[in-house]
């Protein structure tokens, strides 16, 4: 398959994740499709590492998938705590502070 | 090999698992861990001090030079600075110290990544444990803004990945060194240095991409806004300056222009909505933004003199930024945030606090004899040498708004009447002393730290 349709792909799911963030208001989705940024981002990086036949690229793809972990295993306490404190997920709702 | 440059970052990482290991074996309530962190902050801080600043650059993953250093000695001080003011409150969890010490560790690397696979980790080694710390007091509005600030940072970094993703496909290469030759910028390129820029500018809390930053800095517990205020921005302006001054030398024209227009609105942005706001910590985060402006300013004028008064810029921002939120942190004591009205009859009750934020205000308006003057002077000389009128008339008129911003807290400290007691602790009188110091010695004596700056921001090495 040639490089620019997976890119195109990688694109595409891209900006399926950026307007889920922008447009979603449940943050559990909203980190989901943030996820899905980074996902589209390692796609990115593997075609092009195909593409030149490096490794560079697939490493990066690596640690965008470990670093991701992480950062679900820090997000997901963080929203399951607030959600102990207010029953209904909305981040329209989680606004104590304004100015 | 072990690199004798790469020591502070060894000292730090040692301290993050002695930190780590103390805080599990003491009981609760014990400063154990809060010493062993600053003992290796500052032993990791004064050791870049002493390095001889020399230039390798190690497999193509990091460049340790000078640059490195000052950026470590800036993030360990704001490391310090986090841990000496949650220190005898008691109120912050054991695991607070070694926390803020991998967030730390985690600027260091941004510092000195010469590479995006590298400067991807630092940036996540500090976020990730700054959405803990910014969640750790245990309420609601602590909550709200780690939620805000986990949401946003997953999403600026997913913006530059996709950008590092795009140069990657378009240069085969992620090293910084390989995109010195490029002259030209194609679509693809471009739109990956674009989205790059967006990424980092996230970080930094540039306009249009500040929104979360008046909500996080609120919420956050004070300490660790102190060091997120400090130590993120001084990792964020040190990556961008040295993916774009290093990287994107010859290309400067391109992404000089769009960085400019983004300086002079987050100058005036930032200090605009920073005039009616009440909260202190509130005003703080905008004149962040704003400050975030300045430096941008130094870096969109794209001279070398530009990028050392960026970098010479970080110093007296982060040392007036820290002694301001020393004070809020003594006027807060164990409620949490400090109001404007607060402050009334300051200037009676408490001298040397009302002093050190009087201090500290005018460093940030940029008054002579004060730090923040010699900033604000050499960002202006270096868009002048840059030929960049536009950018420094836009920092001229910010820093007539931000008079307005920084002398209204002045003017309720010298008003009579009561307002809340001061609540003096050790590790905040240590911070605000020492960053009133810090402050009127750049003020009076700036050219030791802007010789060993300027030395640092040179790039020239390499090509």
């Amino acid at each position: 398959m040639p490089t620019p349709w997976i890119v195109g792909l990688a694109g595409a799911v891209f900006a399926v994740g950026a307007a889920g963030v922008m447009v979603r208001r449940n943050p559990l989705i909203m980190f989901m499709s943030a996820e899905m940024m980074w996902n589209a981002a390692a796609l990115a990086f593997v075609a092009y590492a195909h593409q030149f036949h490096q490794m560079t690229g697939q490493v990066m793809a690596f640690v965008i998938v470990a670093t991701a972990a992480a950062e679900v295993g820090i997000g997901l306490a963080l929203i399951v705590w607030i959600y102990h404190r207010r029953p209904r997920l909305d981040v329209d709702e989680i606004s104590e502070m304004k100015g | 090999m072990i690199i004798p440059m790469l020591e502070p970052e060894f000292l730090m990482g040692i301290g993050v698992l002695v930190t780590l290991v103390l805080a599990m074996v003491v009981r609760e309530r014990s400063n154990t861990a809060y010493w062993s962190g600053l003992v290796f902050a500052v032993a990791a801080g004064v050791r870049s001090f002493t390095l001889h600043p020399a230039a390798h650059l190690v497999g193509g993953m990091m460049v340790a030079d000078g640059y490195g250093l000052v950026v470590n000695i800036m993030v360990t001080a704001a490391v310090a600075a986090g841990l000496l003011l949650a220190f005898d409150s008691g109120r912050y969890t054991v695991e607070f110290p070694a926390l803020i010490l991998l967030a730390g560790l985690g600027g260091m690397i941004m510092g000195l990544a010469a590479n995006f696979i590298l400067l991807f980790l630092g940036l996540e080694l500090l976020s990730l444990p700054l959405y803990i710390l910014a969640a750790s007091r245990r309420d609601a509005r602590s909550g709200e803004a780690g939620l805000k600030y986990l949401l946003t940072g997953a999403f600026s970094s997913g913006v530059l990945l996709f950008g590092m993703a795009l140069l990657y496909g378009s240069t085969g290469t992620v090293t910084f060194i390989n995109y010195t030759t490029l002259h030209l910028i194609p679509v693809l390129l471009g739109a990956g240095l674009a989205l790059v820029i967006v990424g980092l500018g996230y970080k930094l809390a540039i306009v249009p991409f500040h929104m979360w930053v008046p909500d996080v800095y609120e919420g956050s517990p004070t300490p660790v806004t102190t060091f997120m205020a400090f130590g993120t921005k001084v990792a964020a302006a040190a990556a961008l300056l040295r993916v774009l001054a290093f990287g994107f030398a010859l290309t400067s024209g391109v992404w000089g222009l769009a960085l400019g227009y983004f300086a002079v609105l987050t100058m005036l942005a930032g200090n605009l909505l920073a005039l009616p706001q009440r909260d202190l910590k509130r005003l703080l985060a905008w004149s962040g933004v704003g400050n975030a402006g300045y430096v941008l300013v130094g870096i969109a004028s794209h001279t070398v003199s530009g990028a050392q008064a960026a970098l010479f810029y970080l110093l007296p921002y982060g040392m007036a930024i820290v002694l301001a939120f020393g004070v809020i942190r003594v006027l807060e004591g164990q409620q949490e945030g400090a109001q404007m009205e607060d402050l009334t009859g300051l200037a009676h009750r408490e001298p040397w606090l009302a002093a050190g934020l009087t201090v500290a205000l005018l460093s940030l308006a940029g008054i002579p004899l004060t730090a923040g003057f010699f900033g604000k002077f050499y960002l202006i000389k270096g868009a002048l040498q840059g030929d960049q009128w536009g950018m420094a008339i836009g920092l001229v008129v910010a820093t007539i708004v931000s008079l307005g911003v920084y002398f209204r807290p002045i003017q309720y400290m010298f008003r009579e009447g009561e307002g809340r007691p001061a609540q003096w602790s050790v590790g905040a009188a240590v911070v605000v002393a020492g960053a009133a110091f810090v402050t009127l010695f750049i003020g009076v004596y700036p050219q030791p730290l802007l010789h060993f700056v300027a030395h640092a921001a040179t790039f020239t090495w390499l090509r």
